[in-house]
């Protein structure tokens, strides 16, 4: 599904920040993303995400080499990927609920077709009764689960998590990593998940994709 | 008071918005537009009413010539009067000639000789005024000839006075036309700036739209909504102030001068009647303000997207 071989990125002229990058990731499999700050975790989720190109090497995802890609076709590519932010990026004028349909919004889809995804949905993550506030009126928690709902409600491939526990208390961390867990398994979304807290990870089985000044190693 | 007018607009239903509506310069930008809308509204109509008048003008003045007989020593004038009557009568395209009496030609003087004067001492030139049925059939150049026959005849078909006419009035048509023109382009300038401080404000909106997988296509017509809805109500209201500053006018200058004076300031200067046509054109300054607003817009999203991405 992921493939990445001898890549390279720098910005501008400025030094390269991740260097000779070659892994896959398998349909379906869950991955931790890790290393310490400023180690290139935020740089290899924007390639993921297609939001940044190479500077060097091939970035092969879903069967297509992306370095030659229209920017129509990254544009269709970037829909089969969803993204979780640490600090949410939920819009603050529109309700919840809005905010979580807003994919479905994007691409064309009428209100009356999506509200039942949606409303199901937002069930499923605990914000059934939430879903008629606005951002500013939900806890941290409450925000992170949201917009993991937003990411997920139009069922991307991949779904990619950039410290999605970064604003939240341990307790909460371990439940949304859970939650992340769940989309894996019972929708079979592939998942990388970005983060630099240790404890939690030694929770969970997953492998890891240690990042440490731009040379990834994975362990099993 | 604004607000309150707004608040009567129909509003957009379904979903809320997503570029939300206090974050584009709406109340600023709205004042922008209605204020343009009605310098616009008002420039066309003056250029309306300017054109009708000529037209109407011309054409009252183009149905008439007159034929001026001076005194010639040795002439009688009441001869060459007849003479003069009857040659404009046959002319083809002509509907009738009459001779002014003593009485109103002396008239005619007393603007600038005075009234009370006793000018029966003195020849003055003498008129006659024929009335065309068609100008455009009527024989001018024959009776031109045939009055030659007439000492101290002449024709006056008022041929510099329309030129002059249509001359000013196409002066003003066009100098209507080229403030429309700058109106247009200072309104474009407007939105773009508006649109880029909208861009800016929004940032945030636009970075969620592009990773949820939105094109430029829809992040601009998102924006180009936003815009429309301003420029509609902007050239709604603009246009409104426009048709009651036209009819206030109108109104004022009715009351204001007697109706004499009306009567003649009617006929030189026409109405201020717009006309159905005239109202039809200022209503249609509302789309295309809206349009212009929409169209700018969305341009100025997608080559700042273009550039950004």
């Amino acid at each position: 599904m992921i493939e990445f071989s001898d890549v390279g990125l720098r910005y501008g002229n400025g030094p390269e920040v991740l260097h000779d990058l070659t892994f896959k990731v398998e349909p379906g499999s869950f991955h931790f993303l890790t290393g310490p700050s400023g180690a290139g975790k935020t740089s290899l989720l924007r390639l993921l995400l297609l939001s940044l190109k190479p500077s060097r090497g091939r970035v092969t995802m879903f069967g297509e080499d992306v370095s030659h890609l229209s920017q129509d076709r990254l544009l269709q590519m970037r829909r089969h990927i969803g993204i979780v932010f640490q600090e949410f990026r939920l819009l603050d004028h529109l309700t919840t609920f809005e905010n979580v349909a807003l994919p479905l919004r994007v691409l064309g889809q009428p209100e009356a077709e999506y509200r039942p995804n949606v409303t199901e949905l937002l069930e499923w993550v605990g914000l059934g009764e939430r879903m008629n506030a606005p951002p500013s009126l939900l806890s941290g928690g409450e925000k992170q689960r949201a917009a993991i709902a937003r990411a997920v409600i139009a069922r991307p491939k991949v779904l990619l998590a950039d410290e999605p526990t970064g604003n939240v208390d341990p307790e909460l961390s371990s439940r949304l990593v859970h939650l992340f867990a769940e989309l894996n398994r019972t929708l079979g979304m592939t998942i990388i998940l970005a983060t630099h807290e240790l404890p939690l990870l030694d929770k969970f089985s997953y492998p890891r994709m240690l990042l440490n000044k731009g040379e990834l190693t994975i362990h099993d | 008071m604004i607000e309150r007018l707004l608040s009567l607009l129909p509003r957009r239903g379904g979903a809320a918005p997503i570029v939300p509506e206090k974050s584009v310069a709406g109340r600023t930008l709205l004042l922008m537009i209605t204020i343009m809308g009605f310098l616009s509204a008002v420039t066309l109509g003056g250029v309306v009413l300017v054109q009708k008048s000529a037209i109407a003008w011309s054409s009252d003045v183009g149905r008439e010539v007159t034929i001026q007989i001076r005194p010639v020593s040795g002439e009688v004038m009441d001869s060459n009067l007849r003479t003069a009557v009857s040659l404009a009568e046959a002319t083809p395209g002509v509907a009738s000639a009459r001779a002014l009496t003593v009485e109103e030609s002396q008239k005619l003087l007393e603007p600038w000789l005075g009234a009370g004067l006793d000018l029966s001492a003195i020849e003055i030139p003498r008129l006659v005024v024929v009335q065309l049925a068609d100008p455009v059939d009527a024989d001018i150049e024959g009776l031109q000839r045939n009055l030659a026959a007439i000492k101290g005849a002449s024709l006056d078909t008022h041929a510099a006075w329309r030129q002059q006419l249509n001359t000013m009035a196409g002066t003003i048509v066009l100098s209507g036309l080229l403030v429309l023109v700058l109106i247009g382009a200072a309104t474009v300038l407007a939105i773009i700036f508006a649109t880029r401080g909208a861009m800016a404000t929004n940032r945030e909106i636009v970075d969620v739209l592009h990773y949820i997988g939105a094109s430029n296509s829809f992040i601009a017509g998102e924006f180009q909504g936003r815009f429309l809805s301003i420029g509609l109500q902007g050239g709604l209201l603009g246009t409104a102030a426009a048709l009651a500053f036209f009819l206030l006018v109108g109104t004022a200058a009715g009351n204001m001068l007697p109706s004499e004076a009306g009567a003649q300031i009617g006929v030189l200067f026409g109405r201020f009647a717009l006309g159905l046509d005239g109202l039809l054109m200022i209503v249609a300054v509302i789309p295309v303000i809206a349009a212009l607003t929409a169209v700018t817009s969305r341009q100025t999203v997608r080559r700042y997207l273009s550039q950004t991405s």
